[in-house]
C-alpha cells in the first residue's frame, strides 16, 4: 500500500509543471482567446517531443504504455496552466482505438497522435445531452456492411474544429455503433458553441447523410467501449479540476499574505484563514479521490467504476467550490478580467459538465452501491 | 502508487479476522470488570498497545497492522479496548517526556487497563483557550497541592488516574506558566461528577480538586514545561484509526439503504424517489473520498512520515463529514430517523455506527466531533497558520500590555 508517486511519477510531475510554468504562461492562454484555432501548433509539437501524447499508448504504436495515474498527473498540471489543448479528447479517442481498433486502424492512427501529426476527439453528446449513451444516442446510422450514412445531431463536441478523426457514436440497426468520421466529409455542418472558458473550444455538429466506411469496435456493441471511455474521461476531467483549484488555492493563499486591511494582511482574520483551510481540506480530498480513481482503473480493482463515479462527482463539487471562493478572498480584484484567477475558475467550471456532471455520477453510484 | 494490500498485510487481516470470529464476546459487555477482562484479551493476543515500544510492553506493530485491527473490529462489532485516552494519548506522552519510574510505574498497568486514564485539560473557561487554565498547583516542599475545577473529562468516573494541566507560575505569560502532572484520582480531594449530554448518557464528567494531592514525582517534563507537553499531546497521529472508522461508515450507509428500500412515502420505496438517490449517491462519494484520504494517510505513516499539523486536515474532513452523514439520513428517514429506540415495527432506524443505538443516536453522537479534541474553528487555524503560512491573528492576549 502506497499511495505517494514513485520516483518516475514525480519526476514527470515536477518536469511537466517546470515545462508549463515556462511555456503556458497566462499571457499565453491569453493570446489564444481571439485565435480562431485557440491553441498552438509548436506548443503540441513540443508536447509530442515530451512524449505526453503517446504517454499512455502502446510502445509498439510510439507510446510509453504508462496509465492513468501519469494521464491524471499531466492532466493535473494542465488544469493548472489552463492548458488550452485538445489533449483529453484526443487521448480518449486514442484510448478507444487502442482498446478495440483493428492492428490497421491502429496503425493509421496511434503513431500519429503520438507524434502529434493528428488530433481526434469523440462526439458524445447528443441532443439529448445524456451521458447514458447506450440509451441516448439518436444519431442514426444507415446502411452496412461497409458503408453508411450517418445524420444526426451532436453537441458540445470538445475540440472538433482541429479533429482529423471523430468518433462518432451513431445507432445502426445493429444497435450502438462507432463511426470514424473524417470532419471535411460532405454533409457535416460544424459551428462553435462558445463557452466561458478560455482554455477549452466546442462545436455543434449537424450531421446529414455523411458517408462513413470504417466502423471501431463491434457493431452494435460499443455500449461498454463507450462507458468506459467516459469513465477515464470523469478521471481525467477530475484531475484537471483538480489542478486548476490548486492554483486558485495557491494564488487565494499568496495574495492573503501580502493584501492587508485594517492595517494587517487579510489572512490573519479568521473570515479568511479558514476560507483558505476549508479549500485545503477540499483540494487534499480531491487529490485523494483522482489518484484512487486513477489507480483503480489501471489495477482494474473491482470498485474501478465508483471510483471514477465518486472522483468526477466529488472534485466537480470540491474544484468549484475552491476556485469560487478564491475570487472571494481577492475580493473585486478577483472579478476582473485582467487578473488570472477567471482562466482557471472557469476551465474547473467547463470539466465539471463534461464526460458526466455530478448528478449524473451519483446516479451511476446509487445504480451500483444500492441497485 | 500502488494501493494493494502487501501479501504480509492480507495474511494479517485473515489471522485478525479469524481470532475475531472465535473470540469477540457473544453476549453485551455490561460491568467494567467485563470490559477490562475483553480488554485483557485483545492485549494478549497482541490488539492494544500496537504501536507501543515492545520494551514497554507494545508490540511495535506498523500503523497498517493496527489500522487492520481497528477495520476488522469494526467490522464484527467488536467492543473497542477501554483505555483508549491512556493508550492513544497519555502513554506516549510518557514515553516521551516521562522518568524511567514513570515508566515503569505506569505504563504496563495502563496497557492492561488494570489503570484506567483520563485527561485533565479543558476547564470551564478554557476551552478553545486552553492556555488560560486556572486551575493551581502549589509547591508544599513535600508535594504540590491542587485545586481548580476540570470539564469534559471522559471516563471520569472510571478513572484511576489523570494527566492533569495546572498553573504553577502565575509571574509568567499565561502558556510558560502551566505544568504537566500525573494525578491520583482515587483520593479524598479529587471528586468526579458526572454530566449528561445531548444523547442522554454521562460519558464525560466535571471533576473537582480541593486541595487535591500531586506527588513531585509525577511531574511530567520540567516544571512549567506543561504546554509544550501538551502539544505533543495534542498533535498525536490521527491516522492509524481511518480505516476501522470508514467502516463503521459504511456499515452504517448501507443500513441507511436498506431502511430506504424499506420505507415507502406516496406508495413507493424511498430508494426510488431521485431526491433521495442523489443525497445517497453524495454522501456515497463522501465517504469514499473519506477512505481514499485515510489510506493516503496511512500510507505515510506506514512509511514513517508524520503528518504533524497536516493531520488536522484529517480530523477536520471526517469530523465534519460525519455532520452532513447523519443529517443526510436523518433527512431521508423522516420521523422514523428521530426514534431514540428501535421498534419492532421499523427495526431499520438501528445503526452500528459509534455507540449502539439509533440513527437519532449517532446524529446527536455527531455533533460531538467537531468540537472534541479541537473544534474545527482550532482545526482550520492551525491548517491556516502552520500548513498554509498564513499570518497569525492579532490577539488581545498576545499584545504587549
Amino acid at each position: 500500500m502506497d499511495f505517494s508517486f514513485s520516483s518516475d511519477q514525480q519526476l514527470l510531475k515536477n518536469s511537466a509543471r517546470a515545462f508549463l510554468d515556462e511555456h503556458v504562461k497566462p499571457a499565453l492562454v491569453r493570446s489564444l482567446i481571439d485565435d480562431p484555432r485557440g491553441e498552438s501548433e509548436a506548443l503540441w509539437k513540443e508536447m509530442a517531443q515530451l512524449g505526453w501524447l503517446g504517454l499512455s499508448l502502446p510502445e509498439e504504436h510510439g507510446g510509453s504504455g504508462l496509465g492513468m495515474v501519469e494521464t491524471a498527473i499531466l492532466l493535473e498540471e494542465m488544469g493548472r496552466a489552463a492548458l488550452p489543448a485538445p489533449y483529453l479528447p484526443t487521448i480518449l479517442a486514442a484510448r478507444a482505438i487502442a482498446e478495440a481498433g483493428t492492428p490497421e486502424q491502429q496503425q493509421r492512427w496511434l503513431p500519429a497522435i503520438a507524434t502529434g501529426s493528428a488530433r481526434a476527439t469523440i462526439a458524445f453528446l447528443d441532443n439529448d445531452l445524456s451521458w447514458d449513451l447506450s440509451t441516448a444516442t439518436a444519431t442514426r446510422a444507415v446502411g452496412a456492411p461497409d458503408r453508411w450514412r450517418l445524420s444526426g445531431a451532436k453537441r458540445f463536441v470538445p475540440w472538433a474544429h482541429v479533429a482529423d478523426v471523430i468518433l462518432v457514436p451513431a445507432r445502426s440497426q445493429k444497435g450502438l455503433s462507432l463511426f470514424f468520421v473524417d470532419p471535411s466529409t460532405a454533409g457535416i455542418t460544424m459551428s462553435p458553441a462558445p463557452l466561458m472558458d478560455v482554455a477549452g473550444r466546442w462545436s455543434t455538429l449537424a450531421l446529414d447523410q455523411v458517408s462513413v466506411t470504417e466502423m471501431l469496435g463491434p457493431s452494435g456493441q460499443v455500449g461498454a467501449l463507450l462507458n468506459s471511455v467516459v469513465l477515464c474521461g470523469a478521471v481525467g476531467a477530475a484531475a484537471g479540476m483538480l489542478g486548476a483549484a490548486r492554483r486558485c488555492l495557491d494564488m487565494a493563499v499568496s495574495y492573503a499574505k501580502v493584501r492587508e486591511q485594517f492595517g494587517q494582511p487579510i489572512g490573519s482574520f479568521q473570515a479568511i484563514r479558514h476560507k483558505c483551510a476549508e479549500m485545503l481540506l477540499e483540494v487534499e480530498n480531491s487529490h485523494a479521490a483522482t489518484y484512487y480513481a486513477a489507480w483503480a482503473l489501471d489495477a482494474k480493482s473491482e470498485d474501478h467504476a465508483v471510483a471514477a463515479s465518486v472522483a468526477k462527482a466529488y472534485v466537480g463539487d470540491a474544484a468549484r467550490k475552491v476556485c469560487s471562493e478564491a475570487i472571494q478572498v481577492h475580493g473585486g480584484i478577483g472579478f476582473t478580467w485582467e487578473y488570472d484567477l477567471h482562466l482557471y475558475f472557469k476551465h474547473a467550471k467547463a470539466l465539471e459538465a463534461m464526460y458526466g456532471d455530478g448528478d449524473h455520477h451519483r446516479e451511476l453510484i446509487v445504480r451500483q452501491v444500492a441497485g | 502508487m500502488d494501493l494493494n494490500y502487501s501479501p504480509e498485510d492480507v495474511a494479517f487481516r485473515e489471522k485478525t479476522r479469524r481470532w475475531l470470529e472465535e473470540n469477540v464476546p457473544r453476549q453485551d459487555l455490561k460491568t467494567l470488570d467485563e470490559r477490562k477482562a475483553w480488554h485483557r484479551t485483545l492485549y494478549e493476543a497482541g490488539y492494544v498497545g500496537m504501536l507501543w515500544p515492545k520494551e514497554y510492553g507494545g508490540w511495535g506493530a506498523t500503523p497498517m497492522q493496527q489500522a487492520i485491527v481497528q477495520d476488522e473490529m469494526a467490522r464484527i462489532g467488536a467492543p473497542p479496548p477501554i483505555n483508549g485516552l491512556g493508550i492513544g494519548f497519555i502513554g506516549p506522552t510518557i514515553i516521551v517526556h516521562g522518568t524511567d519510574q514513570q515508566k515503569q510505574r505506569y505504563l504496563r498497568k495502563m496497557l492492561t487497563a488494570e489503570e484506567i486514564w483520563c485527561q485533565l485539560y479543558s476547564e470551564p473557561n478554557a476551552g478553545s483557550d486552553l492556555a488560560s487554565l486556572k486551575t493551581r498547583a502549589e509547591d508544599t516542599g513535600d508535594h504540590f497541592v491542587v485545586n481548580g475545577q476540570k470539564i469534559w473529562t471522559s471516563s471520569g468516573p472510571i478513572a484511576d488516574w489523570g494527566i492533569l494541566l495546572c498553573r504553577t507560575d502565575l509571574k509568567v505569560p499565561k502558556h510558560k506558566g502551566i505544568s504537566c502532572f500525573l494525578l491520583n484520582m482515587r483520593q479524598p480531594g479529587v471528586e468526579v461528577r458526572p454530566l449528561k449530554q445531548i444523547t442522554g448518557l454521562s460519558l464525560f464528567s466535571e471533576v473537582f480538586m480541593t486541595n487535591a494531592r500531586a506527588e513531585k514525582d509525577d511531574l511530567i517534563g520540567r516544571l512549567s514545561q506543561g504546554w509544550e507537553i501538551a502539544q505533543t499531546t495534542l498533535g498525536y497521529e490521527r491516522g492509524a484509526n481511518s480505516l476501522g472508522r470508514v467502516t463503521r461508515y459504511a456499515i452504517s450507509y448501507h443500513q441507511l439503504v436498506h431502511a430506504a428500500k424499506e420505507l415507502k412515502r406516496g406508495g413507493r420505496p424511498l430508494i426510488d424517489d431521485p431526491v433521495v438517490r442523489a443525497r445517497l449517491g453524495k454522501m456515497y462519494a463522501e465517504l469514499e473520498v473519506q477512505r481514499y484520504a485515510g489510506l493516503r494517510v496511512l500510507s505515510g505513516l506506514n512509511k514513517g512520515e508524520t503528518p504533524g499539523a497536516a493531520s488536522s486536515i484529517t480530523k477536520l474532513s471526517y469530523t465534519e463529514f460525519e455532520k452532513r452523514f447523519y443529517e443526510t439520513a436523518l433527512e431521508i428517514l423522516g420521523p422514523w430517523g428521530q426514534q431514540m429506540v428501535a421498534g419492532e415495527d421499523f427495526e431499520e432506524v438501528d445503526t452500528s455506527s459509534g455507540e449502539p443505538g439509533t440513527f437519532a443516536t449517532a446524529f446527536l453522537w455527531s455533533r460531538a466531533g467537531t468540537i472534541y479534541s479541537g473544534s474545527s474553528e482550532v482545526q482550520k487555524n492551525i491548517i491556516g497558520e502552520r500548513v498554509l503560512g498564513l499570518p497569525k491573528e492579532v490577539r488581545a492576549d498576545r499584545i504587549a500590555r
